[in-house]
């Protein structure tokens, strides 16, 4: 089967790239695969992805530039790679915000995976939020009560767009309940998120030495901000906490160009708050094993959090803002943490010392983080998938003949065979 | 919670889940199937009549299952699913990648053991 797969991926920068790293890597394991084409977004100044070298045991893998965050034309030019590359089936990794932070390019954008299918390719959207459980003031799409009205409307609309893909993947049951409820639809599914590792070691719960990190990581500007940790920082330093680094791990929203930049400003008389920028990968397991504690700074959510599965999955203590569905969310995921409100510092403060001063419960909350995030691997999620894209292939009957005909061994010979 | 494995044919085997079907059933029930699989087994039925929780590594191994059984020209069928269990198929619509029959009588007339 050949997948292309329109995304974000590493070294591009746009939300849930770290998500579909490890999709892909998962993917191209699996036997039925023969191909894995990334449609996916161009990189800044015209820079080009690295292209995979053929690896033993691995499904090929091409990276095809396709569309660019805040374009109009991303449809039409995706439907063209779709055309070019002539896949089995196409998969969408998706979030209401994937194409864009106007509400043109990123409403146009979602039009895409319909369109895919009307031209008879099998399509599939791993949607990983929804908009009826966004707060989309607090998340910075919606600047007041009437724009947000407005915004719901729209979503409906696009939702029903997104609906007429062959199926629609969703990481968290209630939200699966939420659209057959709503759209009386029988074409979306739970597909769990899956752990990004399999098998990953027991981690160390002992900190380096050195100062403690209160570390965050992601995507800053929109719902995840920086200003209340800086605020809960002060107030843990004048309660006599003096042995304290804060990291911010990780780039502006693509909705928030410059964001981080003002929070540097705003804390340049904190020197022990520290920037990194862009984490790469090789990087990520440094950052999170330095960690005391890891901060979720969010006024909103959008649904189940990739940071937490990564903080788990590196035997993380972590503390959680108490809103929306976040808490039913990671709770039924089995994580636990320490809980803050988002609208009051003091709040996060006292849930990041709760923390600080138990090595006990901190690394209790490390061990139930790790055991979590070592559900159901990603790899076991993929064969569910699999699963789903033979059912949807059967649906489209001329490429479903087409795979027939070409469900030859030459197929399997596209893989680099592991030296004898 | 129990687990029961016996053959109705020399290629058809029939497991048998009782109580929770969870990450804590799963090892046991994967090395039997495991087991069955290196005897010749291709057919494989799961018996869920009383089974009243089943959670995604439990589907995890059913796909896991049905995936080796279609790789030795076999199927994975699933018999006696009760209302709960049947919710968790639909949620997550391996209804519709599974041939389910409504008790272990139909699954036996389907097979013709």
């Amino acid at each position: 089967m050949h997948i292309a797969i329109v995304t974000t991926y590493p070294p591009g920068k746009g939300t849930l790239n770290e998500y579909a790293y490890h999709f892909v890597r998962a993917l191209r394991t699996k036997e039925e695969i023969t191909r894995v084409t990334l449609l996916v977004d161009d990189l800044p100044d015209g820079a080009a992805y690295p292209q995979p070298e053929a690896t033993a045991g691995l499904a090929p893998l091409d990276i095809v530039p396709s569309w660019r965050f805040d374009s109009a034309t991303n449809a039409w030019r995706i439907l063209r790679a779709v055309r070019s590359v002539d896949p089995d089936i196409v998969l969408y990794n998706l979030q209401f915000a994937s194409f864009g932070g106007t509400k043109a390019a990123a409403s146009l954008g979602l039009t895409t995976p319909w369109l895919t299918r009307l031209a008879d390719y099998p399509s599939m959207v791993l949607l990983h939020n929804i908009m009826e459980t966004v707060d989309l003031q607090n998340a910075g799409y919606a600047a007041n009560r009437a724009m947000e009205s407005a915004m719901r409307l729209a979503g409906t609309t696009v939702t029903r767009v997104l609906l007429n893909a062959d199926l629609v993947a969703l990481t968290i049951p209630k939200y699966v309940e939420i659209l057959h409820a709503k759209y009386n639809t029988k074409n979306v599914l739970l597909a769990p998120h899956g752990s990004f590792e399999d098998n990953a070691p027991m981690p160390n719960f002992e900190l380096p030495p050195g100062p403690r990190q209160v570390m965050t990581f992601g995507k800053f500007g929109t719902y995840k901000r920086v200003e209340m940790m800086l605020d809960a920082l002060r107030l843990l330093e004048s309660d006599g906490y003096d042995d304290l680094e804060m990291v911010v791990a990780g780039s502006d929203s693509p909705n928030a160009r410059g964001y981080l930049d003002q929070m540097k400003q705003a804390c340049a008389d904190l020197p022990n708050v520290h920037f990194t920028g862009y984490v790469s990968e090789e990087d990520v397991p440094r950052i999170f094993q330095a960690a005391t504690v890891v901060i979720f700074p969010y006024t909103s959510t959008t649904g189940s959090s990739g940071v937490l599965h990564q903080a788990g999955s590196y035997g993380r203590a972590v503390v959680l803002p108490k809103i929306g569905d976040f808490a039913e969310v990671i709770t039924e995921e089995g994580y636990d943490g320490e809980f803050f409100n988002p609208a009051d510092a003091r709040t996060l403060a006292d849930a990041i010392a709760r923390i600080l001063d138990s090595d006990e419960r901190r690394k209790e909350l490390g061990l139930r983080n790790y055991m979590a995030s070592q559900g159901l691997p990603i790899a076991d999620v993929l064969d569910w998938y699999l699963l789903h894209f033979e059912e949807i292939i059967a649906r489209h009957p001329k490429r479903a003949a087409r795979r027939r005909a070409l469900a030859t061994p030459s197929l399997a010979s596209e893989r680099v065979q592991p030296a004898p | 919670m129990s687990i029961t494995s016996s053959s109705l044919t020399p290629s058809t085997a029939v497991i048998t889940v009782s109580g929770r079907f969870d990450a804590h059933q799963v090892p046991k029930i994967q090395k039997d199937v495991d087991g069955m699989l290196a005897n010749g087994t291709t057919v494989v039925v799961f018996d869920l009549s009383d089974v009243n929780f089943v959670d995604s590594s439990a589907l995890a191994v059913m796909v896991r299952t049905m995936k080796h059984c279609r790789e030795r020209g076999g199927e994975l069928i699933l018999c006696g699913l009760r209302q709960p269990v049947r919710i968790i198929f639909e949620l997550t619509r391996m209804d519709k990648a599974f041939r389910i029959f409504d008790d272990m009588q139909q699954a036996r007339n389907a097979l013709g053991a």
